[in-house]
């Protein structure tokens, strides 16, 4: 915010998308929808995050089933391909702290590369959101709009499906739906498989969505983390 | 402001805890490579090398970022990462002053601050 000039308000977009999702999802925690005022309303709990900015804490889980082209078709479900993964881990840099970028500055390139498709390709997007800060940093580091302009990316509903260009998180989300500790990667991909198989909610599927991504972020952003990107394809 | 846990010291920090209770803040510079690394540590994050040699910082810097923390009524803290003028950035606590007139870029300086069991802890304040 400091650098670039990202806004409260352009924050509590993140959180608002992911509310309108969160209506349509029987088990979210938070299924109200809210607004950009709500948001910047809510107590701050650490500045400059109100607590609406922030996750839900819950429990939870999730499983996939991962196996072999000839087995998947024999199962007689849409199939959903992996067409690329990136990995990364980043720390403080022995004392050169960078807090701009987060690993997925570069675990996106090397998941991008070996898809071999670009940011604009994607049509759906699951992205890990502990704080809606967090969304819109990995957004700017996965390179969906340039380092910066993150908050102009999300303003005005650009991550809500059927109103904006890159439809996130429509399950709710971490900061509606669930935050299992430790798993919350485990859900983007749940969310992002069932928009590739057509089976998201109808107000929230993605018109031929064939493409998605799940970006997950682990530890502490601000410190120490993990990173993982993985590029999915439906067949 | 209730106290915080104590840290900590191990082997490798044992030497840099005993001068922060002396009230000298320390900065681990590399005699290899010569650089100026942070947190303090047997090897050089660098370089490898084990010639480390803790040298005695000028306790000022600025703040690179920082966020006020409320949790409770009486729990309000300030988290942040100082760079010190020898360059390394430190994550570390503010205290002292109005937290609501912190800014990036403010210069600070280091004071002790005694955690649970007495070791002292480099935390910063306002100047």
């Amino acid at each position: 915010m400091y650098e670039f000039g990202t806004t409260p308000e352009q924050l509590a977009w993140v959180k608002v998308a992911a509310s309108h999702h969160a209506q349509h999802n029987p088990n979210a925690m938070l299924k109200n929808v809210v607004t950009v005022e709500e948001v910047l309303a809510s107590p701050m709990v650490s500045s400059p995050l109100h607590r609406l900015d922030c996750c839900v804490v819950s429990d939870g889980g999730g499983a996939l089933i991962v196996t072999r082209p000839e087995i998947a078709r024999s199962l007689k479900r849409p199939l959903v391909s992996v067409l690329g993964a990136g990995e990364a881990i980043k720390g403080q840099n022995a004392g050169e702290i960078d807090l701009m970028h987060s690993g997925a500055a570069i675990a996106g390139p090397i998941a991008f590369a070996e898809a071999g498709v670009t940011p604009a390709d994607i049509k759906y997007a699951s992205i890990y959101d502990s704080f809606t800060i967090t969304v819109i940093m990995q957004l700017e580091d996965l390179g969906f709009c340039k380092k910066g302009e993150g908050g102009k990316f999300v303003a005005d509903g650009n991550l809500i499906s059927g109103v904006g260009k890159l439809p996130f998180n429509t399950d709710g989300g971490g900061l509606c739906s669930n935050h299992p500790s430790n798993r919350g990667g485990m859900t983007k991909v749940i969310e992002a498989v069932r928009q590739l198989r057509g089976e998201a909610h109808p107000a929230l599927q993605v018109k031929n969505c064939d493409l998605a991504l799940a970006q997950g972020t682990g530890g502490r952003l601000g410190s120490r983390h993990g990173s993982g990107t993985l590029i999915m394809e439906r067949q | 402001m209730s106290k915080i846990p104590s840290p900590s010291v191990t082997a490798e920090t044992k030497n840099f805890w005993a001068l922060a209770n002396d009230g000298q803040l320390t900065v681990p510079q590399c005699r290899a490579c010569g650089k100026f690394h942070w947190y303090p540590r047997a090897n050089c994050p660098f370089c490898s090398s084990n010639q480390i040699e803790l040298k005695p910082a000028k306790g000022t810097g600025t703040i690179y970022s920082y966020s006020v923390s409320r949790r409770g009524k009486d729990s309000s803290y300030t988290i942040a990462y100082v760079t010190l003028d020898e360059g390394v950035t430190m994550m570390t606590n503010i205290v002292g002053g109005d937290p609501s007139k912190l800014a990036i870029g403010q210069k600070v300086r280091v004071t002790m601050v005694e955690s649970e069991d007495g070791q002292r802890v480099p935390m910063f304040e306002p100047t």
